[in-house]
C-alpha cells in the first residue's frame, strides 16, 4: 500500500490570499520589466547614524494624491559580521488603526519574534563606518571591514558585499511588499452588465480585493480582523546556483526551483508548521516545522539570509543564467538564484550573512538563535520507540529481550496509549499498574524511559490538569477571547498557551515528580502534536485568528507556537531536580523553529516503510543539519506501514549516522524491534547498533563541537568541500562532524554496492577493511552487501572510539578508548575527543575533559583543549572528575596507511606526564588485497585525561 | 603501571598454588582449565599457532583472535558476529576466531557456578542473577562493589527448585489423571463407534426393506385412476371462508411488506453513510471514538446479512399479493362452483356398462395405464389432494428411516474423525476439550477454552472478543528465560495450539493466538502478549505437556 498525502487538507499558494497576491504583485513586476520601479524610498530626512545602526523612514507611494506609509527601518550591524534589516510600519505601532469584527487583538505588527529566537549575538559592530550622500549610503563593517552595505536610497534597496564583491541583493528586482494597514470600504455591488473600466485602477495591489478580507478554506472562515498586512522582499545571490536550508520540506538539499525551469516545483517552498499525514516525497509542501534560514553557496564562498518571521511563509525560488549581470563576472559565477520570500504578517525583519565558509555562516547564525544543547549521553543513543508498549510488563519484557539478544539500546518509548484515557500526566491503572517499578528495572542497567506529553489538554470532568487550566485561563482563547476548544487525540481538548509566563510556571509545576507521579530521575518527554496538530481545525491546526497571551492572533506567532510548547517542558524538567543536582533535559519535538535546537531534538515526523522514505531521510537531516538544528533524525524502519526486513536492517543502517537515533512504529503495523527481525537480519542490525555505539565517543565529540559554535553534526559534501564544484549537489553522503567518517548509506532495494563520490587528490580506507580508495573528484563502487554499512575513513583524521559492547551508554563509562589514526601520504592526522559525565552540568564548572591528538613527525601527541581558565584554576567538580577518570585509558592505537618502514619495529616510546618513560608493544601489518598498511600499539595505557606523546 | 602490576599478581598466583587444585586464572571455568595450565607462555585455544607471554593473559587487552587469553575482563567482548567486522591483531582469515570461551566463570560458592557475558564484566552493574558472588565485578570500576550473595540467593533458589520439584511431580500425577481421562474419553467414543456400525446396519436392512414398501406402493397408487371423491357440498362454504382469511391476510402481508421496505431503505442509507464514514476517516487521528464506531461497524458488515426479501422472494410476494382472480393464483369460482372433469365424464362412461364388462374393462384400463405411466407416455395421477394415506406412510416410513440410518453415518464420520483427529500425544487434550482457563491482563481479561476459542473481554466493558478457533496442535521451538518461580517456557521444543480465524482486527487481520504451553502444575494462563497486530501468544502452563514434547535445553545458568 502507497500511502499519499491528502492535499485537499493544506492550502497551495492560489488558497492563501497573501501568497496569491505576492505572487500576483511578482509577476506584475515581471510584465513590467524595466519600467518598474520599486514604490519604497528612504527619506534621508529622517536618517540617523549611530553606532552600528541606521534608523529612517521608509516611504511607500502609493500615487498622486494618495498618502504614502510611513515605515520605520532599522538597520543593524552586528559584530558577528551579520547584518539586519527591521521594517515595521507606523501606523499599526501606534495602533491608529481599526480592527474589525470588535476583536480583541493586538494592533501592532508582531514584533516579538526575536523574543523566542534570538538569544545572543546582538552586539553592535561599533567600528562600522557609513557615508551617505544624497543617492545612498555605504556602510563598511566587519573585520577589516572586508563588509559593505550599499543602501540606495530611491528606490529602496541595499547591495551587500564581501572583499568587493556583490553576494546579497535585497529588494533588487523591487518585489518587497509591506502591505498597509486599510479599512474596508464597502462598495456598493457591481452591476454584473457593467463593463470593467480599463486603466482607472490604481497600479498597486489594490485593485484584486478578493483575499483581503475573511478567508475560507475546507469549511473554516478566517476572520482577518487585522485585513491584508503580508510582508514581501526579493534576496538575490549573484553568481550563486546552489541555495540550502529552510527545513522542514521533503525536499532536496540544493533547493529547487519554484518558477519554472526543469525539474521545478510549481508551488513556492511554504513555512507553516503543520501535521501532515502521511506526507509526500519531493515536494515543496510544508512539514511540521520551520527554519526560514537559507544560505547560497558557490565555489569557495557561502553566504545565507534569516528572515525572522513567525507567520506563515513561502518562498519562491528562481535560477537565472547571470549573463548580464556585470556584477558577477570574474568570480566564476554563472547562475544568479533570486528568491522572493512573503509572510503572512509581522515585521519585516532580515538578516544577511557574509561568510565566507558554510562554516561562518552557520556559525553567525547559531549565536544568534542560540546552539545545540549538549544532551545528555543517552540521548545520542539508541532509542526504541513504538506506538505503543502496551502495559508495564511489555516494556519489561521488551527490556530483558533486547539484553538477552545482546543488543545494546539507551532508552525505551511510551506513546499516548499509556495514559488513562489520553490524559497527560496519569497512567492507565490497568495497563501500567507500576510505572516506577518498570522505570527501577530500565535504571538498572543505566536505561531511561521517553513518555509522550501532548499540548492539548482532554476537556474531560474530574481531570484536575484541565480545570486548572481553565480556572487560570492558561489556555489558547478563540476569536471571541474565550477558551478555545478543539479535537486532537482525547476528542475535545484545550490547548495550553506557552506564550504565557504564568502557564509556563504551571506547566513546570505539573512535572514535579510528586506531581506526576509515577515518574522518576530516569523519566523523560516527548512532545508532540504541538505544530499545533487539531484534527478539526484549518489545515489540522488552529484557527489563525485565535488569541495568544499578549493578544498576539495564532497567525502571529504560529510556527513559533510548537517551541514555546517544548521551551515549558524543556524548563519543566530542568526543574524538577534541586539546582545542585540538575541534568539536562532531554525533550523531542515534532514542530520546531529557529532556535529549538537550544531544546533537544527533533524528528521528522510520520514517514512511512517505504525506501524512498528512508533515501528522503538524508537530505532531509542533512537540511536540519546545516541549518542549526542537528539533533536530527528520521524514524528507523519507518512509521506507517511494515518495512521488509531488508528495508528494517538498511533504515538501522543508516540511522546509526543520524544524530537522533529512533526505531518507531505505527500502532496498526507488526513488531519489529531487532531481535524480531531473525537471522541474518537481526546479527546485521545488531552490528549497526554495536557500530553507533562505538563511535559514540565521536558522536558525543561532534555533538559538543555543535553545542560551543553550531558546527554540523552531519556535514555535506559542500560543507566539508566548498572549493569543489562540481559536487555541490550531493546529499546521499556525509560525514560524521569532524572525523573524516564518510558515511554512504544503501537507501535502494537489492543493492550489492554503491557509488561514492570522492573528492580529488583525497585518500580515504574503508572502515571495516582498511581499503584504500584515492579520489579523482568522481564517483567510485564499493561493495555494500546486506551486511556492509558504506563507511569511509579520510585520511588525516584521529577518530576516538570505544570498542567494548555493553548493554547502554552508561554501562561504557569506565571503559578505555581506543584511537584510530589514518595517515596519508602527508603522514599527519588530528582529531578531536571530548568527554564529561554525559548528564550533569558540571562540565559547566570544568567537570570534562577536552584533548586535542595530532600526529605528525611519527610522534602523536595528547594536548589539552580546556579552556585556560579551566586549567588554572580547576574547580573542585574538575579535580574530583579528572580523578576519577584516571581509570579509564587508552587500551589501543590502530594506525592506517602506517608506512613501511615501521615494518620489523615492536614498540613505540611512551612519554606520560611525570611518569617515567615506557615502552609498549607495536605490530605491523601489510595490507592485502588493496588494504592500506596498518599497525597496532598494544595497550599503550595512557590516561586519556593526561598529556602524553607516543614516539612511533 | 597497572600492567606490571597485573603480571605481578597472575604470576604469584600461578606459584602459589601450583601443587594444590587446578589453579585457574580469573574467570576460567575447570572445563577449560587444562588450557591455561602452562606457567610461561599461553596459547591461543583456537589458534595454537599464536602463542603469548603469560603476562599477557588476562591483562585487559584483547591478543587471541579467539578472546582466550582474557577470561577474566571484558577485553574481548566485541569478538562476536554481532559486533562491527573489524581486525584483530592478526590479518590472517584462515584463523579460527570462533570465540573460545563461553564467558566469564563465576564460582558462585554456596550455589551454582555459571558463565556471565563478557560484556558484563566490569561495567559498574552487578549481574546477581548469573553472579551471586559479584565476581563480575572485580575491578570495582566506578567505586562499585558487588559483595557475595550467594548464601541467600542460593539458598532462595535451593527452596524454589524444591517447590519447582515438587510441583513437577505433581503435574506428573495430574498428567496421569488427564491421559486416563482421555483414554476412557476414547474409548467411550470407541464404543459409540462400534454400537453405530450395528445401528447402520441394521438401519440399512430397514431402509432396503421399506424401499420395497414404497415401491409396492407407488405401484398401487400409479393404478389409481380417480381418487376419492371429497365432500364437495362443503367446499363451496369452505372456499368462501378461505377466500376471505387469505384476503385478510394478504392485505396485512402488503402492510407488513411496506413497512419493510421503508426499514429497508433506510437501513441502506445508514449502511451507506457508514461506509462512506469508513472510508472517509482518518486513521491516524485514532480518536477512540471513531476507532470503536469503525469497529463495530466492521464487525456488523462482515456479518452475513439476513436475507430481508431479495428479488426472488419479492417475486413471490407480488404473486401473493395478485388478486386471486383470472390471472391469480387460485380460481376461486372452480371451487364455489366445481365443473365436470373429463375423469369424471369417463367415470360416468363406465356406469353405463355391467359389471362384469366394467370389471374386465376396468382391470384392462388399470394395466394399460400403468403401462402407458411406467413408459413415460402418461403422467401419474396428480390431483390438488395428494396421494393415498398408503403410499404417504410408505412414504414416510422409509424417509425416516433414512434419515436415523444418515445420522448414524453421520456420528459415525464425526467420531471416526475425531478418533483420526490429533490430541496431542497420548490423546491428552481430549479430556481437556472445552475446559477453559482466564486471566486478567491489563485492560482485558482472557480466555482459553482448550481446543476451542481464545477470547478477550476488555474490562472497560463491551462484548467478548474471539481471538482465534483452534485449527492444530504443533510444536515451536523457544528461547526465554526461566522465571525463578518455573512459571514459564524456558527454552527448547513446546507444544503449541494454533487458534486462527477469530474476529476481524479494525485495520488489521482476523485476529489469531497462538497458545504455546509448558508443564505446570494446574492449567494457568501465565502471560499474554500481542505480538503484532491483533496476533496473539499465550503462554500457558499445563500438567498435560509434561514430559510430552518439552525436549529441554536449559540454557538458563549457562546460556550466553
Amino acid at each position: 500500500m502507497y500511502l499519499t498525502v491528502k492535499h485537499e487538507g493544506f492550502k497551495t499558494c492560489e488558497q492563501s490570499g497573501f501568497c496569491k497576491r505576492n505572487r500576483a504583485y511578482a509577476d506584475n513586476v515581471g510584465v513590467l520589466g524595466n519600467s518598474w520601479t520599486s514604490p519604497y524610498s528612504l527619506s534621508t530626512k529622517t536618517l540617523k547614524i549611530e553606532n552600528g545602526h541606521i534608523t529612517a523612514t521608509l516611504v511607500k507611494s502609493r500615487g498622486e494624491g494618495v498618502a504614502a506609509v510611513e515605515l520605520p527601518v532599522k538597520i543593524t550591524f552586528l559584530q558577528s559580521e551579520a547584518a539586519r534589516v527591521t521594517v515595521d510600519e507606523k501606523k499599526r505601532r501606534q495602533g491608529e488603526i481599526e480592527l474589525r469584527h470588535g476583536s480583541q487583538a493586538r494592533k501592532e505588527r508582531y514584533n516579538e519574534a526575536s523574543k523566542w529566537a534570538i538569544v545572543g549575538g546582538e552586539e553592535l559592530d561599533r567600528s562600522a563606518k557609513a557615508e551617505t550622500s544624497s543617492k545612498e549610503t555605504v556602510v563598511n563593517y566587519g573585520s577589516d571591514n572586508r563588509c559593505k552595505a550599499v543602501i540606495s536610497h530611491s528606490p529602496f534597496s541595499i547591495d551587500f558585499f564581501r572583499d568587493d564583491h556583490l553576494h546579497v541583493k535585497l529588494n533588487g528586482k523591487g518585489l518587497m511588499n509591506m502591505e498597509q494597514w486599510r479599512p474596508k470600504v464597502e462598495k456598493p455591488e457591481i452591476m454584473e452588465d457593467e463593463e470593467p473600466k480599463e486603466g482607472k485602477q490604481p497600479v498597486e495591489e489594490g485593485e484584486d480585493e478578493s483575499t483581503w478580507w475573511e478567508e475560507t478554506f475546507g469549511g473554516n472562515i478566517d476572520s482577518k480582523p487585522k485585513g491584508p498586512e503580508s510582508v514581501g522582499l526579493d534576496i538575490t545571490f549573484p553568481g550563486y546556483e546552489h541555495v540550502y536550508g529552510i527545513p522542514g520540506h521533503a525536499s532536496s538539499l540544493s533547493l529547487k526551483q519554484t518558477r519554472g525551469g526543469s525539474d521545478a516545483y510549481e508551488q513556492p517552498y511554504r513555512l507553516y508548521n503543520s501535521d501532515v499525514f502521511e506526507y509526500e516525497m519531493d515536494s515543496p509542501m510544508t512539514l511540521y516545522g520551520a527554519i526560514p534560514f537559507m544560505q547560497a553557496h558557490r565555489k569557495d564562498s557561502t553566504v545565507g539570509v534569516f528572515w525572522l518571521n513567525a507567520a506563515e511563509t513561502w518562498i519562491d525560488i528562481v535560477k537565472r543564467k547571470a549573463s548580464s549581470n556585470p556584477l558577477s563576472l570574474g568570480i566564476g559565477g554563472k547562475i544568479d538564484t533570486e528568491t522572493h520570500w512573503f509572510s503572512e504578517n509581522g515585521l519585516l525583519d532580515v538578516f544577511v550573512f557574509l561568510g565566507p565558509t558554510p562554516k561562518d555562516v552557520i556559525s553567525q547564525y547559531s549565536e544568534l538563535t542560540g546552539y545545540t544543547q549538549l544532551p545528555q549521553q543517552f540521548a545520542i543513543a539508541y532509542h526504541q520507540c513504538r506506538w505503543n508498549y502496551v502495559t508495564d510488563e511489555d516494556v519489561r519484557d521488551v527490556d530483558k529481550k533486547m539484553d538477552r539478544a545482546r543488543i545494546p539500546y539507551d532508552v525505551i518509548w511510551l506513546d499516548i496509549e499509556y495514559t488513562d484515557g489520553k490524559k497527560y500526566f496519569t497512567w492507565d491503572a490497568h495497563t501500567f499498574p507500576d510505572p516506577l517499578g518498570m522505570e527501577k528495572q530500565l535504571d538498572s542497567h543505566d536505561r531511561k524511559l521517553v513518555v509522550i506529553i501532548d499540548p492539548h489538554i482532554k476537556n474531560e470532568g474530574n481531570y484536575p490538569v484541565v480545570d486548572e487550566l481553565k480556572s487560570k485561563s492558561f489556555g489558547v482563547k478563540n476569536k471571541d477571547n474565550n477558551l478555545y476548544e478543539g479535537w486532537c487525540w482525547p476528542g475535545s481538548s484545550h490547548w495550553i498557551d506557552c506564550f504565557n509566563p504564568a502557564a509556563l510556571e504551571w506547566w513546570k509545576s505539573l512535572f514535579a515528580y510528586s506531581s506526576f507521579t509515577g515518574t522518576a530521575a530516569n523519566t523523560f518527554v516527548w512532545n508532540d502534536m504541538n505544530e499545533p496538530s487539531v484534527f478539526n481545525g484549518p489545515e489540522t491546526t488552529m484557527p489563525k485568528d485565535n488569541i495568544h497571551h499578549g493578544n498576539w492572533e495564532h497567525r502571529d506567532v504560529h510556527n513559533i507556537n510548537g517551541m514555546t510548547f517544548v521551551n515549558a517542558t524543556y524548563h519543566a524538567l530542568l526543574a524538577r531536580d534541586p539546582p545542585a543536582s540538575r541534568r539536562r533535559p532531554f525533550v523531542l519535538t515534532r514542530s520546531y523553529y529557529s532556535g529549538s535546537q537550544r531544546l533537544g531534538a527533533m524528528w521528522t515526523g510520520d514517514n512511512q516503510a517505504e525506501w524512498s522514505h528512508l533515501a528522503a531521510s538524508i537530505p532531509m537531516v542533512l537540511t536540519l543539519n546545516i541549518a542549526g538544528f542537528p539533533f536530527a533524525g528520521a524514524d528507523v524502519g519507518g512509521f506507517f506501514g511494515n518495512p521488509s526486513k531488508e528495508l528494517l536492517t538498511r533504515w538501522y543502517q543508516a540511522g546509526a549516522f543520524y544524530p537522533f537515533f529512533r526505531g518507531h512504529a505505527h500502532i496498526d503495523t507488526r513488531r519489529r524491534e531487532p531481535y524480531l527481525a531473525g537471522e541474518p537480519y537481526t546479527s546485521i542490525i545488531t552490528q549497526a547498533l554495536r557500530l553507533r555505539y562505538q563511535l559514540l565517543p565521536a558522536w558525543y565529540t561532534a555533538f559538543h563541537a555543535a553545542s560551543v559554535s553550531g558546527v554540523p553534526i552531519l556535514q555535506p559534501h559542500y560543507y566539508a568541500h566548498p572549493g569543489d564544484e562540481a559536487a555541490f549537489a550531493i546529499e546521499d553522503q556525509f560525514y560524521l562532524g569532524s572525523t573524516g567518517l564518510l558515511a554512504k548509506p544503501v537507501v535502494t532495494e537489492g543493492a550489492e554496492s554503491v557509488s561514492i563520490y570522492l573528492p580529488r587528490g583525497e585518500t580515504y580506507y574503508d572502515y571495516f577493511t582498511y581499503t584504500t580508495h584515492v579520489g579523482s573528484g568522481s564517483t567510485i563502487t564499493i561493495p555494500a552487501p546486506l551486511d556492509k554499512i558504506p563507511l569511509l575513513m579520510k585520511a588525516g583524521h584521529i577518530i576516538p572510539r570505544k570498542d567494548r559492547p555493553r548493554r547502554s551508554s552508561g554501562l561504557m563509562r569506565w571503559d578505555p578508548f581506543t584511537l584510530v589514526i589514518t595517515l596519508g601520504s602527508k603522514r599527519e592526522a588530528e582529531g578531536d575527543l571530548y568527554v564529561d559525565d554525559g548528564e550533569s552540568y558540571d562540565y559547566e564548572n570544568g567537570a570534562y575533559i577536552h584533548r586535542h591528538f595530532s600526529f605528525s613527525s611519527s610522534t602523536l601527541k595528547s594536548s589539552d583543549l580546556s579552556a585556560d581558565t579551566d586549567v588554572s584554576k580547576p574547580s573542585k567538580k574538575r579535580k574530583a572528575y579528572l580523578t576519577a577518570m584516571t581509570a579509564v585509558r587508552v587500551e589501543k592505537i590502530v594506525v592506517i596507511g602506517a608506512p613501511k618502514e615501521w615494518n620489523g619495529r615492536s614498540e613505540v616510546k611512551v612519554a606520560e606526564g611525570a611518569k617515567p618513560t615506557r615502552t609498549v608493544g607495536m605490530k605491523w601489518f601489510e595490507g592485502e588485497r588493496g588494504a592500506a598498511n596498518w599497525a597496532i600499539v598494544r595497550d599503550p595505557g595512557t590516561e586519556i585525561g593526561n598529556g602524553w606523546t607516543i614516539e612511533f | 603501571m597497572r600492567n606490571t602490576y597485573l603480571l605481578l599478581l597472575s604470576g604469584a598466583a600461578v606459584r602459589t598454588v601450583v601443587a594444590a587444585e587446578a589453579p585457574r586464572p580469573r574467570g576460567v571455568g575447570p572445563e577449560f582449565a587444562k588450557y591455561y595450565k602452562d606457567s610461561e607462555t599461553f596459547t591461543c585455544i583456537s589458534a595454537p599457532s599464536i602463542h603469548l607471554p603469560i603476562a599477557h593473559l588476562n591483562d585487559d587487552f584483547c591478543d587471541c583472535p579467539d578472546g582466550s587469553d582474557e577470561p577474566g575482563t571484558s577485553a574481548c567482548a566485541h569478538l562476536s558476529p554481532l559486533s562491527p567486522a573489524s581486525f584483530g591483531s592478526t590479518p590472517s582469515d584462515n584463523i579460527d576466531t570462533t570465540v573460545a570461551l563461553p564467558g566469564f566463570y563465576c564460582k558462585n560458592k554456596g550455589h551454582q557456578p555459571s558463565y556471565v557475558p563478557f560484556t558484563a564484566i566490569n561495567d559498574g552493574v552487578c549481574d546477581y542473577e548469573f553472579c551471586c558472588d559479584g565476581s563480575d565485578e572485580w575491578a570495582k570500576v566506578g567505586g562499585v562493589k558487588c559483595e557475595d550473595r550467594c548464601k541467600e540467593i542460593g539458598k532462595e533458589w535451593k527452596k524454589q527448585d524444591e517447590q519447582r520439584q515438587k510441583s513437577l511431580s505433581n503435574a506428573a500425577k495430574r498428567r496421569k489423571d488427564i491421559v486416563a481421562d482421555a483414554s476412557r474419553l476414547r474409548k467411550e467414543v470407541e464404543d459409540r463407534l462400534q454400537s453405530l456400525r450395528t445401528e447402520i446396519q441394521g438401519g440399512e436392512m430397514k431402509v432396503k426393506a421399506l424401499e420395497s414398501d414404497l415401491a409396492e406402493a407407488e405401484r398401487q397408487e400409479k393404478s389409481k385412476v380417480v381418487k376419492s371423491p371429497k365432500g364437495l357440498s362443503k367446499m363451496g362454504l369452505l372456499a368462501q371462508l378461505v377466500k376471505d382469511r387469505i384476503e385478510e391476510l394478504r392485505e396485512s402481508l402488503m402492510e407488513v411488506r411496506s413497512q419493510r421496505d421503508t426499514g429497508k431503505a433506510r437501513i441502506a442509507e445508514l449502511e451507506g453513510i457508514l461506509s462512506t464514514f469508513k472510508e472517509e476517516y482518518n486513521p491516524n487521528f485514532n480518536d477512540e471514538g471513531v476507532k470503536r464506531a469503525v469497529r463495530s461497524w466492521e464487525n456488523y458488515a462482515a456479518r452475513d446479512k439476513p436475507a430481508i426479501g431479495d428479488d426472488a422472494h419479492d417475486r413471490d410476494l407480488d404473486e401473493i399479493a395478485k388478486p386471486d382472480g383470472e390471472t391469480g393464483a387460485i380460481k376461486w369460482s372452480e371451487w364455489e362452483e366445481p365443473e365436470e372433469s373429463d375423469v369424471d365424464v369417463l367415470y360416468k362412461f363406465e356406469a353405463y356398462l355391467p359389471t362384469s364388462v366394467r370389471d374386465w374393462l376396468d382391470q384392462k384400463l388399470r394395466d394399460l395405464r400403468v403401462i402407458l405411466v411406467d413408459n413415460g407416455i402418461l403422467a401419474t395421477a396428480h390431483s390438488p389432494d395428494g396421494e393415498s394415506k398408503e403410499l404417504e406412510d410408505a412414504r414416510n416410513a422409509l424417509k425416516a428411516a433414512q434419515d436415523s440410518l444418515n445420522d448414524n453415518i453421520k456420528q459415525l464420520t464425526t467420531h471416526q474423525e475425531d478418533l483420526e483427529k490429533d490430541y496431542g500425544a497420548d490423546d491428552v487434550f481430549r479430556a481437556l476439550k472445552g475446559q477453559c482457563v482466564s486471566k486478567d491482563s491489563g485492560e482485558y481479561t482472557y480466555e482459553l477454552c482448550w481446543l476451542d476459542k481464545t477470547k478477550q473481554k476488555s474490562k472497560k466493558g463491551g462484548s467478548q472478543t474471539t481471538m482465534g478457533n483452534f485449527v492444530s496442535v504443533d510444536k515451536i521451538m523457544v528461547d526465554d528465560e526461566m522465571p525463578p518461580n518455573g512459571k514459564g517456557l524456558g527454552s527448547g521444543e513446546r507444544v503449541a495450539l494454533r487458534y486462527e480465524n477469530g474476529q476481524h482486527c479494525w485495520n488489521g487481520p482476523n485476529r489469531s493466538t497462538l497458545v504455546v504451553l509448558a508443564c505446570a502444575e494446574k492449567d494457568e494462563v501465565w502471560k499474554i502478549t500481542e505480538e503484532e497486530k491483533c496476533v496473539y501468544r499465550m503462554e500457558v502452563g499445563t500438567p498435560a505437556v509434561c514430559g510430552v514434547g518439552e525436549k529441554n535445553e536449559d540454557k538458563s545458568r549457562d546460556e550466553l
